[in-house]
């Protein structure tokens, strides 16, 4: 095992693992020019920019203030405890999430630089060893881990002080490296030595917590973290959330007429599988979500580091199109947004080199935009507000423009209508089925979705009813959606049809053009009623259970209910036993999970979607960031198909 | 205090109280050297499982009747840990091997091949096989009923199965036309009056004619129900002349009031506002065949002759797709789109020949 203790937010991670940036404002305005480009890339000392430009300020986080400010609350009062002092012993455990690349390992570390505190952390490793290690490694990994969270929360590092790195060797091969920090400038000297008893245990690289024994100890562990006295340093968890999955939440979901017990395997991890479900709600807990990167902020911190990047070394900075090109793409991920940016120096240079500037202009970044689109390509680059909004407004050849929308885009619209061609017409009777060309691009759609064909089935389902303005074109929608889901079968996600058969199923049911009326779009409100429809069926197993072991015979009568017979038809006794008020049967109570249904419940439909808005657990619309840069998009690239994006949100601002 | 349906369920094939010629070919077969695997199918509700448990009375005697409950413990190939519950005398076992979902295979193959391999070593035992009693065959995977399909013949003489089901059509032919098919029809409202009056006796009470009648039709051939019904009306109004709706499951009349809203408006927003309403049935683990079936029945009572044939027609299709298919809302709903648009349609037409 090692733990690498690193002070002051040192670069103990070498290989790119995580993000560091490093943005330092300068006010070198202009570049020297430079006729042999090349030597620029050996120049570098072979790290990538990531650990190179890593900030070292809060001034130079791309992360939004609040965020910062939130996370350095946090850590003072589970330091300091707060105004009153009683804090601390809440201040635990902190869960940072958010998507990958949101500088959320980053703020810490700059954090901890400024605040003057070390972070320990955990590393899984098994083949990486010291070359004193006996190969007779007999601790599970687990046990290293316990062994390490007992030895961080009450050991302290003696070698903090000292400057150089030092390496020490306990009893269990456990390897505390501590590498300390050269001074920095926004530190005093002292501080280190200072302040070294202040540290926190960071845990990013989690024991593999989707075994189910080792997640139960997980959560033991840091249990009596939690419990223990109020000496032990503070928790800090970082989750990378991953995209969207639809599948596993549902694979087996398979109502065969009868109930019975059904396994839901969880397959991400989450807050809470990760914590379990007990810890993820006490108060020893604060979770602080990260947003995707703000486009703005973004292009600050990329313009800053270019700036410092040029001003070392001679060369020449790619164009500022490029540079919103690559913040555009990324998604608000700056790590992958740096890793592009490097690269896109590389190439500009390499293709300009040499030749006037006139030509770089021209050609250069033609051809810059076309490698970049490429390398800078990500999954999950259209977001599925957008996606939704593409689909569900149907916009096709000659719809007359949005009020709201400008001349200049209104003109963007038409031009882009021109290079439509029409579909040839279709024979008499056939002419119901005749249709304008489509301004949406399915491949690109298909090839941008950030979520699989299953979940845009539960977002059409959940949505289509407002955008349609009679029940026959309901009826188209919701016949591509029962017939995609047939024909997929069980495994839906492997079909590679599903997608474009339900986006075009949709956009040939759906009115055109779609009436404006401040339409929502809503989160499924599909895993809710999942949810319940689990809860309720464990209500179902109780009563089985109790029927079957004589709870309400002198015998025995096992076997003969089934879960569907109790569902279906024991309600009517149930309700009439909790009626009467027999108190000796002892009827499990969950029984009303499933027996009483009053009419009324649950509302018409209308409560129950606005519920769903911050309901679920993987928002994707409610952030402001990703809004932002959507109308960023807009106005940069005007390429028709992003239009629509503001509808949705202006309408939602209305309402 | 006890279920009256389990209380006064028959205990021997002599009790039973109607389709006494089954009863009579049961008992003869249970007296034959050879007994046969068999397959009892029928609506529920009818007496299948009654009649199971008679027969395997009449094989082995009062014996069957010493029940132990255990719970197994499965392990499926992908290591996933199945707890099945299983109910056995030393003569029979009972399994529903729906419970395990999609791995009712591993359970299927474990569990008859054990019970295959030893014989049975109690020397009074009338026979010298076993039964195993498997509920719910016809969900049973296909996997499941291709695993059952060797066991059958393989360890016919050391194990006999009976099955029990719903339906046969859900049945692998080779399983079909192994076992003897034993039909077990619903009773007649006369018949069910009959057992009604039975319990009535028993628990001495006077039964009034009229509420036998009602609750035997009501309950359309399902005699636990109607033996359900008839307890929850005794409970909650003693002289039995309450309306029948406060002892009937709250999701039956939730379902008629769905079909209301079908029918009233066709719109968009109404879809909606069905939606809602299957969720909240589907919350309540309402099966969702029996949801479909249900709001069918009672569309086709509140529509026009001429449509009735489509509504049903709809509801079988839409039936098919949610079997093949993953996620039932979405057939649900199609059809209720589908009959509001027939529906729609038919008025506007309707109207339109009415003005001409």
């Amino acid at each position: 095992m090692h733990a690498v203790r690193s002070s002051s937010g040192s670069a103990s991670k070498a290989s790119g693992k995580k993000t560091r940036l490093k943005t330092v404002k300068l006010d070198a305005s202009s570049e020297p020019p430079n006729k042999k480009p090349r030597t620029v890339i050996h120049q570098g000392d072979g790290r990538l920019w990531v650990d190179k430009y890593e900030p070292t300020v809060e001034a130079d986080l791309a992360v939004h203030k609040r965020k910062v400010e939130d996370v350095r609350r946090w850590l003072s009062e589970a330091f300091e405890g707060g105004p009153t002092g009683k804090l601390r012993k809440y201040r635990r455990i902190l869960v940072l999430t958010g998507p990958a690349g949101t500088a959320k390992t980053t703020t810490l570390r700059v954090l901890a630089r400024e605040m003057g505190f070390e972070i320990v952390e955990w590393r899984n490793s098994m083949s990486e060893r010291g070359p004193n290690d006996s190969w007779m490694d007999t601790e599970a990994l687990f046990d290293k881990f316990q062994a390490f969270l007992t030895r961080a929360s009450s050991c302290y590092n003696i070698f903090a002080a000292s400057s150089a790195i030092a390496s020490t060797q306990s009893q269990s091969h456990t390897q505390l490296k501590s590498l300390s920090e050269p001074s920095t400038p926004s530190l005093p000297s002292t501080s280190s030595s200072q302040l070294s008893n202040r540290h926190l245990i960071l845990l990013e690289d989690l024991p593999n917590i989707l075994h189910l024994p080792t997640q139960a100890r997980f959560h033991d562990a840091l249990q009596s973290l939690c419990g223990s006295s109020e000496s032990g340093p503070p928790v800090v968890i970082i989750i990378s959330d991953s995209g969207l999955r639809g599948e596993n939440a549902y694979n087996d979901d398979a109502w065969d007429g009868a109930g019975g017990a059904r396994w839901s395997k969880k397959e991400t991890i989450d807050i809470r599988s990760l914590l379990g479900a007990d810890l993820s709600t006490s108060p020893y807990v604060t979770r602080i979500a990260f947003n995707p990167i703000a486009p703005t902020l973004m292009t600050k911190a990329l313009q800053a580091m270019l700036t410092i990047h040029f001003a070392s070394t001679s060369g020449k900075p790619p164009a500022k199109d490029v540079v919103d090109m690559i913040v555009e793409s990324s998604n608000g991920d700056i790590r992958s947004a740096v890793m592009a940016l490097e690269f896109a120096c590389v190439v500009t240079l390499t293709k300009g080199g040499g030749s006037g500037k006139t030509r770089r202009n021209t050609a250069g970044s033609g051809g810059a935009r076309a490698v970049l689109e490429a390398v800078t390509r990500r999954e999950q680059s259209l977001v599925l507000f957008h996606l939704m909004g593409k689909i569900l407004y149907n916009k096709r050849k000659g719809d007359p423009p949005a009020t709201h929308l400008s001349a200049r885009d209104a003109a963007k619209e038409r031009e882009l209508d021109e290079t439509f061609v029409d579909p040839s017409p279709l024979p008499d009777f056939l002419s119901e089925h005749d249709r304008k060309a489509s301004r949406v691009c399915l491949e690109t759609i298909a090839s941008d979705s950030p979520i699989d064909s299953s979940l845009l089935g539960l977002y059409i389902h959940q949505n289509y009813t407002m955008f349609c303005t009679d029940v026959d074109q309901c009826d188209g929608v919701c016949e591509g959606l029962s017939w995609v889901d047939c024909v997929g079968g069980h495994l839906p996600s492997t079909t590679p049809h599903a997608f474009p058969t339900l986006v075009l199923s949709t956009l040939h049911a759906l009115p055109t053009p779609v009436p404006r009326k401040g339409q929502k779009v809503c989160k499924p409100s599909w895993f809710d009623v999942r949810k319940k429809e689990q809860d309720a069926l464990e209500g179902v197993g109780d009563v089985t259970t109790w029927l079957g072991h004589g709870g309400a015979s002198e015998e025995h009568a096992p076997g003969r209910w089934t879960h569907a017979d109790v569902a279906v038809e024991l309600c009517g006794w149930l309700r009439a036993v909790d009626r009467t008020g027999i108190a000796q049967l002892q009827v499990p109570r969950a029984h009303r999970l499933f027996s009483y249904l009053p009419w009324g419940a649950g509302g018409v439909g209308g409560d129950v979607l606005g519920e769903d808005e911050y309901g679920e657990t993987d928002d994707v619309d409610d952030q402001g960031d990703i809004r932002v840069l959507g109308a960023l998009r807009d106005e940069k690239e005007g390429k028709g198909w992003w239009l629509e994006s503001d509808d949705i949100e202006e309408a939602e601002m209305e309402a | 205090m006890s279920l009256w349906v389990d209380k006064f369920r028959p205990k021997t094939l002599d009790d039973l109280h109607y389709h006494q010629s089954l009863s009579t070919r049961l008992k003869s077969l249970a007296a034959s050297a050879d007994f046969p695997h068999m397959l009892f199918y029928g609506p529920s509700g009818a007496g299948k499982k009654t009649r199971i448990s008679c027969t395997l009375r009449q094989l082995f005697g009062s014996g069957v009747e010493k029940l132990k409950i255990d719970q197994r413990v499965f392990i499926s190939p992908s290591k996933r840990k199945l707890e099945i519950n299983i109910v056995q005398s030393n003569f029979h076992i009972e399994i529903t091997p729906s419970e395990a979902g999609n791995y009712d295979r591993v359970v299927i193959q474990d569990l008859l091949k054990e019970i295959a391999q030893t014989q049975q070593v109690d020397l009074n035992a009338k026979h010298r096989f076993k039964v195993v009693v498997i509920n719910e065959a016809d969900s049973l995977s296909r996997d499941a009923q291709a695993a059952l399909r060797r066991t059958m013949e393989k360890y016919m003489s050391n194990m006999r199965i009976i099955l029990c089901a719903n339906s046969t059509s859900k049945l692998i032919a080779p399983i079909k036309s192994r076992c003897l098919l034993m039909r077990v029809a619903a009773p007649n409202p006369k018949e069910m009056q009959i057992v009604l009056e039975h319990v009535a006796k028993k628990l001495k009470f006077d039964l009034p004619e009229e509420a036998s009648q009602q609750i035997a039709e009501d309950s359309g051939g399902n005699m636990r129900k109607a033996l359900l019904v008839f307890e929850a009306l005794k409970m909650q109004s003693p002289d039995l002349s309450g309306s029948l709706k406060i002892a009937k499951p709250d999701w039956e009349t939730y379902c008629h009031k769905v079909a209301d809203l079908i029918v009233q408006e066709q719109s968009p927003a109404r879809v909606l506002e069905v939606r809602a309403k299957l969720y909240e049935l589907l919350t309540h683990c309402i099966p969702p065949t029996i949801i479909l079936k249900t709001i069918a029945e009672q569309v086709v009572e509140r529509v026009d002759e001429a449509i009735k044939a489509d509504v049903m027609h709809w509801a079988a299709f839409y039936e098919t797709r949610m079997r093949l298919g993953n996620k039932k809302i979405y057939h649900l709903e199609a059809w209720v789109v589908k009959v509001m648009s027939l529906y729609k349609h038919f008025m506007y037409n309707f109207d339109m020949a009415d003005y001409e």
